[in-house]
C-alpha cells in the first residue's frame, strides 16, 4: 500500500469518528439548550400568570398556549405531541402544569409551547456544521494528496535512478539536490554510497584483470620449460611421471585461468562486437568437434534444427554458450543413450538422461560448483552458460528428473533472465 | 629459416628458443619492443614470433611496421590475452597466425611450419620423415610412394607429428590440437590412444616403420627406429 493511501486512511477513520462524534455531541448539546430555553420562557409565563392577576391581555398575550381546567393534571414541565392543525402535523409540545388558586376554586393551568420551530433550528445548525466540516476534510485531502505528489517527487525521481542503476554500465549515481533536507540527505547518502560501489567494483575488476595476466605468464613459463623437460631423454621414469603430472597441472590451472577470465571479461562487458550469428551452424560446428568424445563414451548427438535464429552476439560468446552446453551433458549423461539438441527459432534445447541430482538445482550455475568433488573439471560451465544468457538477456531454466530420467537445459532467446 | 623471437619474459624466452634451435632453426631474441624494431629494419627474417605486450610498446605496431616496410616474414602472434577482439585486430593487420599463452611448444612449432610452408613455398611443400611423404596442401599421404587412407584426425594427428619430428608430444598438447581448447581432457587422453593405435597400425600395414614411440606417462613421438 502506498505511504500516502496508509495515511489519508487513517485521517479517514479519524475524522469519520470525531464527526460521528461531534454530531451526536452537537445535537445532543443542541437540544438540550433549546428545551432549557424553552422551559424557562415556560417557567416566567407561570411566574407571571401566578403572581399578577389575570387579565384579558395576559390572557390574550398567552393565547394558545394557555390551557385552563377544573380537573387536575399532573403538576411540572412534560413533553407533549399534539397535532397542529397549521401545519398538519404532529408538533412535539413543552408544557408546564401547575395549580392556581382563584376565588376559593383551585384551577390547574397548563402552558405549552411548540417545539417545531426548535427542531427546524437544530437541523439547519447541524446540516450546516457538518457540511463545513465535511468541506473542509475533503479539501484537507485534496490539498494534502497534491501536496505529497509534489513533495514526494524527488523522492520517485531517486528511486527511478535506483531502479535504472547498474554498476557494471556506469560510475556512482548523480543524484540532484532537492529543496527538501530529508531527501537531500538521502540522495547525499545514496550518492556516497554508490561511489564507494564503483570503487570497490573497479578496484576488484582492475585486481581480476591485473591477476590474470600475471598468472598467465608464470604458467606460460612452467609450461614452455616443462615441455622442454620432456625432451630430455635423459629423463628416469620415475622423474618422467612427476613431470608428466606437473604438465597436466599446469593445463588444468590455464584451463581455469581462460574460464575465469571469460567469466570477469562478460560481467566487465568487454564483449561490445556483435555480429549476427546463425546458431545453427555454431551447434554444427561444436558438435562434430564432440561427436568423437560422445562415441567414445557411447553416447550419440542427436541435432534436430527446426528453425535457425539469427542472433545478435558475440561470436566468441555464442562459441562458448553452445559449447559448454552440449559438454556440459555430455559429462552428465548416461552411458549408451542419447543427447537431444533442439534449436528452433526461440530456444536451444539440450536434454540428457542423467544421474540422480542432489541439492538445489540453481545452484548449478554457480561458480565452482560440481557434481563430483573429485572431478578434473573446475565447475564453471554452467557459470558461462548463465553469464553470456544473462549479458544477452536470454531465458535459461533447468528442468530435472530422478535417476536415468531426462535433464533439460533450455535457452530462451527471447524471454529475459528471471534469476535475482 | 631464420626466426626472430619477441619476447620480454626470460623464462618463457628461452623454454622457446631451445625448442625452435633443437628444431633446427636460426633463432634471434628482442626482449623490448626498441630493439625488435631495430632487428626488423636491419635483417630480413622467415618469420618472427612476437609478443603483443611489451615494456616498451606494443607488438601491434611492430606487425604495422613489417606490413608498411612489405615484409615477406610470416607473423605468428603470441598473447596472453585470448580476447577475440585482439585476435581480431592481430590478424586484421596481417599477422598470419595468433596463440593464446600458455601454448605447448610443439603446437608453437606446427603452427610456424605450417605460416614458413604457406609464405615461402605456397604450401607445395611436402613434409618427409623417413619413407613417410604428406602434402599439406591436399591432404594426402604416401608411404613408400602408396597412398595411404585416413581418418580426418589421424591426419592431423600425423601432421603434428610430422611438424614436430624427434619430439615428445604429450597427450595434453595432443588432445588439444586435435579438439581445441574445449576437449576435456580426462576423456580426451582415451581417444588420442585410440587414434594413434589405428594410425599406427595403418601405416604398419603398408609397410613403414614402426616410427610412432609411446613414453609412458608422458606423450609419444615420433622418432627414428
Amino acid at each position: 500500500m502506498k505511504l500516502l493511501a496508509k495515511t489519508n486512511r487513517y485521517y479517514l477513520l479519524l475524522a469519520a469518528a470525531l464527526f460521528a462524534l461531534g454530531g451526536v455531541v452537537l445535537y445532543f448539546s443542541l437540544n438540550w439548550a433549546l428545551r432549557n430555553e424553552v422551559d424557562e420562557q415556560l417557567l416566567d409565563q407561570q411566574r407571571i400568570l401566578t403572581r399578577a392577576r389575570t387579565t384579558p391581555r395576559t390572557n390574550a398575550l398567552l393565547g394558545d398556549s394557555l390551557r385552563v381546567s377544573r380537573t387536575p393534571v399532573p403538576e411540572g414541565l412534560h413533553d407533549a405531541v399534539r397535532y397542529d392543525e397549521e401545519e398538519q402535523t404532529m408538533v412535539p409540545y413543552r408544557e408546564l402544569s401547575f395549580p392556581v388558586q382563584r376565588a376559593g376554586t383551585r384551577y390547574w393551568v397548563t402552558l405549552r409551547k411548540s417545539q417545531l420551530e426548535t427542531a427546524d433550528l437544530l437541523l439547519l445548525v447541524l446540516s450546516v456544521m457538518l457540511t463545513v466540516l465535511g468541506g473542509l476534510f475533503g479539501s484537507l485531502l485534496v490539498l494534502n494528496r497534491w501536496l505529497a505528489r509534489w513533495l514526494w517527487a524527488p523522492f520517485q525521481r531517486t528511486l527511478a535512478e535506483l531502479r535504472a542503476y547498474d554498476l557494471h554500465r556506469r560510475g556512482p549515481l548523480a543524484l540532484l539536490a532537492t529543496p527538501i533536507d530529508e531527501f537531500t540527505e538521502l540522495n547525499q547518502a545514496l550518492t556516497q554510497m554508490s561511489a564507494r560501489l564503483a570503487a570497490d567494483y573497479q578496484r576488484l575488476k582492475d585486481f581480476t584483470e591485473n591477476a590474470a595476466h600475471e598468472i598467465q605468464t608464470p604458467l606460460a613459463i612452467m609450461q614452455a620449460q616443462l615441455e622442454q623437460l620432456v625432451q630430455d631423454d635423459t629423463l628416469r621414469p620415475a622423474s618422467a611421471a612427476i613431470v608428466g603430472a606437473l604438465y597436466g597441472a599446469t593445463r588444468r590451472l590455464s584451463r581455469l585461468h581462460h574460464a575465469l577470465t571469460l567469466l570477469s571479461s562478460i560481467e566487465n562487458q568487454q564483449f561490445a562486437l556483435a555480429v549476427p550469428v546463425r546458431l545453427d551452424q555454431v551447434v554444427a560446428e561444436k558438435a562434430g568437434q564432440l561427436e568423437e568424445l560422445a562415441a567414445a563414451r557411447g553416447l550419440t548427438l542427436r541435432v534436430v534444427v527446426t528453425g535457425v535464429p539469427v542472433l545478435t552476439m558475440h561470436p566468441g560468446l555464442a562459441d562458448s554458450l553452445v559449447a559448454n552446453l552440449l559438454q556440459n551433458a555430455l559429462k552428465h549423461s548416461l552411458g549408451g543413450k542419447v543427447i537431444e539438441v533442439t534449436l528452433s527459432v526461440d530456444a536451444l534445447v539440450v536434454a540428457n538422461a542423467g544421474p540422480v541430482i542432489e541439492g538445489d538445482p540453481a545452484r548449478f550455475f554457480e561458480r565452482f560448483c560440481k557434481h563430483h568433488a573429485a572431478s578434473a573439471s573446475p565447475g564453471l560451465g554452467l557459470s558461462i552458460v548463465q553469464q553470456i544468457c544473462q549479458h544477452y538477456g536470454f531465458g535459461l531454466s533447468y528442468t530435472f528428473g530422478p535417476a536415468g530420467a531426462i535433464h533439460t537445459l533450455r535457452v530462451d532467446f527471447s524471454t529475459p533472465i528471471t534469476t535475482t | 629459416m631464420k626466426i626472430l623471437l619477441v619476447e620480454d619474459e626470460p623464462g618463457l624466452r628461452s623454454a622457446i628458443v631451445d625448442c625452435l634451435v633443437q628444431d633446427g632453426y636460426v633463432c634471434e631474441i628482442a626482449p623490448t619492443y626498441a630493439l625488435a624494431h631495430e632487428k626488423i629494419k636491419l635483417y630480413q627474417y622467415d618469420c618472427v614470433v612476437v609478443d603483443l605486450t611489451l615494456p616498451d610498446g606494443n607488438g601491434l605496431d611492430l606487425i604495422r611496421a613489417l606490413k608498411a616496410d612489405g615484409s615477406a616474414a610470416g607473423v605468428l602472434i603470441i598473447s596472453a590475452r585470448a580476447a577475440l577482439d585482439d585476435r581480431l585486430t592481430g590478424l586484421g593487420l596481417g599477422a598470419d597466425d595468433y596463440l593464446v599463452k600458455p601454448f605447448h611448444l610443439s603446437e608453437l612449432n606446427a603452427r610456424l611450419k605450417a605460416i614458413i610452408r604457406r609464405r615461402q613455398f605456397q604450401g607445395q611443400q611436402q613434409l618427409v620423415f623417413r619413407d613417410l611423404v604428406a602434402w599439406p596442401d591436399d591432404g594426402r599421404v604416401f608411404v613408400h610412394g602408396a597412398p595411404i587412407a585416413l581418418t580426418k584426425k589421424e591426419y592431423d594427428l600425423l601432421l603434428y607429428l610430422l611438424a614436430n619430428p624427434q619430439r615428445v608430444l604429450t597427450k595434453e598438447a595432443i588432445a588439444e590440437h586435435l579438439w581445441g581448447d574445449e576437449a576435456d581432457a580426462s576423456d580426451s587422453f582415451d581417444y588420442v590412444y585410440t587414434h594413434l593405435k589405428n594410425l599406427r597400425k595403418k601405416l604398419q600395414e603398408k609397410g613403414a616403420g614402426d616410427y610412432i614411440q609411446t613414453i609412458y606417462g608422458l606423450g609419444y613421438r615420433l622418432r627414428d627406429v
